[in-house]
């Protein structure tokens, strides 16, 4: 084969290697946000993936209803891709509000259930309290189940209207929360990449500054920026081990934030020591010699004069860490737990966004719910690329001086 | 006098505690392995079960007490293999047209995707491999299931695209000039310069980037679980087998695991965390090597 | 002793790792006098500058012999070198602003030193930027940043700001090699009037500018001090072979 004929030809499968690349990463984005993008609103974002049962407690209190029946059957808050509509809805005045009933069907349970689609601005509802005399809120996509003690479960619509308009006083009514939604998730991915971030931010800039600004080369910094790459290099599933050993069962943390927020710490040093340690080689040293001959002292020069200067490293190094919390999976999964609720001590278990997705994709193969998790943690990783574009360019500014 | 002094102890003791800090880097490491290896090797010790058995074994049953890993070492090895196998060649090509064939906008661009695809969680990886692959697998697979080790290389060798391109990149790029121009001037073609004076002057480089793809590889845990399939026993004799690797062995058992089974779950990260030193000593020579060069 | 001498160095040797930089430098500094280095490349003059304010202490492999006597004391031994380097203060070859306002460059020192009375930095301030004669160039824009400024301004700024300290000895690495002729002579002008106040030692590679505004001139060669003599001397009468070569350009 000539020359030029084998040039074009290997030319040819270098194209072909870089669509590949191209194309797998178009591909992949692009099924997850197809797959999950039906998934993805408001509802999603706000609320928690568990459904939560309630007594709510109410004084009953007639409400004619004020908008016409027309406009009331238009209203149908329910939920579209697993409730269709049966029956309704119908108006009942002593709650003040319309109920329907409607069919839900998920990748695992089918079963009938009563929604409320429609409530009155004055409606009981609408001061309803708990158990304790705590006020809560009850939404227009909310289930009710039973009412001081008569169950709703077999019941057709009208019967249950009726039962409810039988009732009469302080009613205790048995509802629940709608699930579905990442709420927990979000908090807990925020929880984790602060917590984590206090314990390793302060611990990765100063090992930097020691690094470039105080060590004279020799075994103890070869020694460091050893165990640096070292802790680079470990996969997740080991700094998983070791928190499991050390946080959850020495330390007796338990399978906690706080577990995992330092496990995720450690893997966090080596990305902030490397970004500032590179921060702080690019700030000239012309800046620390003029700071020396005017008399003030290495801490002085460091503080006034370099780390300001490392200013846009240092975000740059707090946003790669962002993106590796968010990430983070296996490590997590062995320290922090699977459980959708807002943590509420640093002692009690949370699963991040990324762990969510795994969870529902690998426990309850539900790749359609993990698709739309991960359209939100995507979106996170582009949001964070194109910041951390931004400070690093910034820090160029004294080198093109 | 006194007061010259006090400043003196106060930066003395500033720079302890900066010391301070960078060694945690160092107990980390120490932690790690002590916390790892102290576990993982507690049974074998105390005779509770044989290495020879933990080594060689090729069915893990906790039920009936039977926790060999000697087929999860194979898949392991297996799946990163097949990933390099795949995933390099179309890796370096990649780094190649960013670095001398796009222009710089192009090269930007792609530079840009390819910092995406690094930020991707691993386990939206896995969701898209058991959304894909796994249903492409099942097609054209004689098993009854499409988890598999063919679809945990292709998922593997789509992740370590991104450590392989960007290392490489780097490495191309800083071939110096001088060789570009010199090969041109003896009358080779671009293709022949790229592959007989660049790619072999960037070599250590792009070794580099492959160790450090394989580092991936084998350490993958949360993609793989989901394509894997995960079997109790067998060591994998074709593509279409299931595998379960060493990572996803820790990472679906340990939660509820307890007693001899959770120090053998230690003992396989053991196993794990070795391969993974075996690695980073390697990346160690080789950037010590261009560094001397 | 000489009440007048501000520095006296004695058999000082400097090692870089194996390398000798410099060898055997007796030399006295006189007060109040502008001392200039001149020598080719790489023959120790800016390392012997850098060792008076022990601006080597910075790199690891630097090894110092012999004594460097500050006011009749050794700037090795017990003295603070904080507090040296307020007396002796440094210029450097590039203007070396730091990332500030002109402002803040200039209030840079006496901040570390511990100085926060507002007043007293604004007439410092002002004083400094007088005396460095850029305080009607910069009078509307001291909160704008230094790096705006061109380089000759730049440098002023530097000694301004090194003024700003007070000290008794001011060394300049070469102030004026970055600089176009015309920054380079204000620069000129600028030590001329700062020799009544302050001892002045200044590298430099242009024998023009050491003959144009030195009183000394110390000739350096691979690590030696091979004349140093009242710089009318120098230029016109040299006793050493070597110094008339290099001052006639038949090396350098």
């Amino acid at each position: 084969m000539g020359r030029k004929a084998k040039d074009i030809l290997v030319k040819g499968v270098i194209y072909l290697a870089t669509g590949i690349t191209l194309s797998v990463l178009l591909f992949i984005v692009g099924f997850i946000f197809v797959k999950g993008i039906g998934l993805v609103n408001w509802d999603f974002l706000t609320r928690d993936y568990n459904e939560k049962v309630v007594y709510a407690f109410i004084e009953s209190n007639d409400v004619p209803l004020n908008i016409d029946k027309q406009s009331l059957n238009e209203k149908n808050p329910y939920d579209k891709r697993y409730e269709t509509h049966l029956e309704g809805p119908i108006y009942v005045e002593n709650i003040g509000a319309a109920i329907a009933k409607v069919s839900y069907k998920n990748h695992s349970t089918e079963r009938e259930q009563f929604v409320i689609t429609y409530i009155e601005k004055d409606s009981p509802l609408r001061s309803a309290i708990d158990s304790t005399g705590k006020e809560i809120t009850i939404g227009t996509d909310y289930i009710v189940q039973s009412i001081n003690g008569n169950d709703f479960a077999e019941l057709t619509l009208a019967e249950v209207a009726a039962t409810i308009a039988d009732e009469s006083g302080e009613l205790k009514v048995k509802i629940v929360q709608p699930g579905g939604g990442i709420k927990s998730n979000i908090i807990t991915t925020l929880y984790m990449v602060l917590l984590s971030l206090i314990v390793a931010l302060p611990l990765g800039i100063f090992g930097a500054i020691y690094l470039t600004e105080y060590a004279k080369p020799g075994r103890l910094v070869n020694m460091i920026r050893f165990a640096a790459e070292c802790l680079a290099g470990i996969p997740s599933i080991i700094f998983g081990l070791f928190g499991m050993a050390f946080f959850v069962v020495v330390l007796k943390f338990q399978i906690s934030l706080i577990s995992g927020s330092l496990t995720v710490a450690i893997i966090l040093l080596p990305v902030i020591i490397r970004s500032t340690e590179e921060a702080l080689k690019t700030v000239p040293m012309a800046f620390r010699e003029g700071s020396l001959a005017l008399g003030a002292t290495k801490l002085q020069t460091i503080f006034k004069v370099v780390l300001p200067c490392a200013v846009p490293g240092i975000a740059t190094a707090v946003l790669l860490s962002i993106g590796r919390v968010v990430g983070e999976s296996a490590a997590l999964l062995l320290t922090a737990g699977t459980v959708a609720q807002i943590p509420g001590t640093l002692f009690s278990p949370g699963s991040t966004l990324t762990v969510q997705a795994y969870y529902v994709a690998k426990e309850e193969g539900n790749i359609e719910l993990a698709c739309a998790i991960g359209i939100v943690i995507i979106v996170i990783v582009i949001v964070l690329n194109i910041l951390s574009r931004i400070t690093s360019d910034k820090l160029d500014v004294f080198n093109k001086k | 006098m006194q007061a010259i002094k006090r400043k003196k102890q106060k930066e003395t003791i500033i720079e302890s505690f900066f010391l301070i800090c960078a060694f945690v880097a160092v107990i980390s490491v120490l932690a790690i392995t002590v916390f790892v290896f102290y576990n993982g090797i507690k049974p074998f010790v105390s005779n509770s079960y044989p290495l020879w058995d933990f080594l060689t074994g090729v069915e893990w049953r906790p039920g009936s007490n039977m926790y060999g890993i000697f087929y999860m070492i194979v898949g392991s090895i297996f799946a990163t293999l097949g990933a390099i196998l795949i995933g390099v060649p179309v890796a370096i090509l990649t780094a190649v047209y960013i670095s001398e064939m796009a222009g710089s906008r192009v090269g930007k661009m792609i530079r840009f995707a390819v910092e995406l695809l690094a930020g991707i969680p691993s386990v939206l990886y896995g969701v898209f491999g058991l959304g894909i692959i796994v249903p492409y697998v099942l097609k054209i697979s004689p098993m009854a299931q499409g988890e598999s080790l063919l679809a945990t290389i292709l998922v593997l060798a789509i992740m370590i695209l991104p450590t392989v391109v960007s290392i490489s990149e780097t490495s191309i790029s800083a071939v110096p000039k001088e060789y570009r121009e010199g090969s041109y001037a003896l009358g080779a073609s671009k293709i022949q310069t790229i592959f007989k004076v660049v790619l072999p002057a960037a070599r250590s480089g792009i070794m580099t980037g492959v160790i450090l793809g394989i580092g991936r590889a084998i350490g993958e845990t949360m993609a793989v679980m989901l394509v894997c399939g995960n079997p109790i026993a067998g060591i994998p004799t074709s593509l279409f087998d299931q595998i379960r690797p060493l990572t996803t062995n820790i990472a679906l058992e340990m939660g509820y695991a307890s007693g001899v089974h959770q120090e053998l779950l230690y003992s396989t990260g053991v196993v794990l965390f070795i391969f993974i030193m075996i690695i980073n000593l390697a990346v160690n020579k080789l950037v010590k090597a261009k560094v001397g060069s | 002793m000489d009440a007048n001498i501000k520095f006296n160095t004695k058999n000082l040797d400097l090692f870089y790792g194996d390398f000798q930089a410099l060898k055997a430098i007796n030399m006295e500094i006189r007060e109040k006098e502008v001392t200039a280095f001149i020598g080719p490349s790489g023959c120790g003059k800016s390392t012997f500058l850098r060792c008076l304010n022990r601006m080597n202490d910075l790199i690891d492999s630097v090894k110092i012999n012999g004594e460097i006597l500050f006011d009749g004391q050794d700037i090795n031994g017990t003295i603070d070198v904080i507090n040296l380097r307020t007396r002796v203060g440094m210029v450097f070859q590039k203007p070396n602003p730091f990332p500030m306002s002109i402002y803040e460059n200039i209030a840079y020192g006496p901040k570390c030193q511990g100085m926060k009375d507002k007043n007293q930095l604004d007439t410092l301030v002002k004083e400094s930027l007088v005396k460095a004669a850029l305080w009607e160039e910069v009078k509307d824009r001291l909160n704008k940043s230094a790096l705006g400024l061109s380089g000759g301004q730049q440098q002023r700024l530097c000694i301004a700001r090194t003024i700003a300290m007070n000290p008794e000895v001011i060394l300049m690495d070469e102030p004026t090699s970055a600089l176009d002729p015309i920054a380079t002579a204000k620069i000129e002008d600028l030590m001329s009037s700062l020799k009544k106040d302050y001892t002045i030692i200044i590298v430099t590679h242009s024998m023009q500018q050491a003959g144009r505004i030195s009183d000394k001139t110390a000739f350096f060669l691979m690590g030696e001090v091979i004349e140093f003599n009242e710089t009318p001397i120098i230029f016109t009468n040299p006793h050493d072979k070597r110094t008339e070569d290099y001052i006639t350009g038949r090396f350098g």
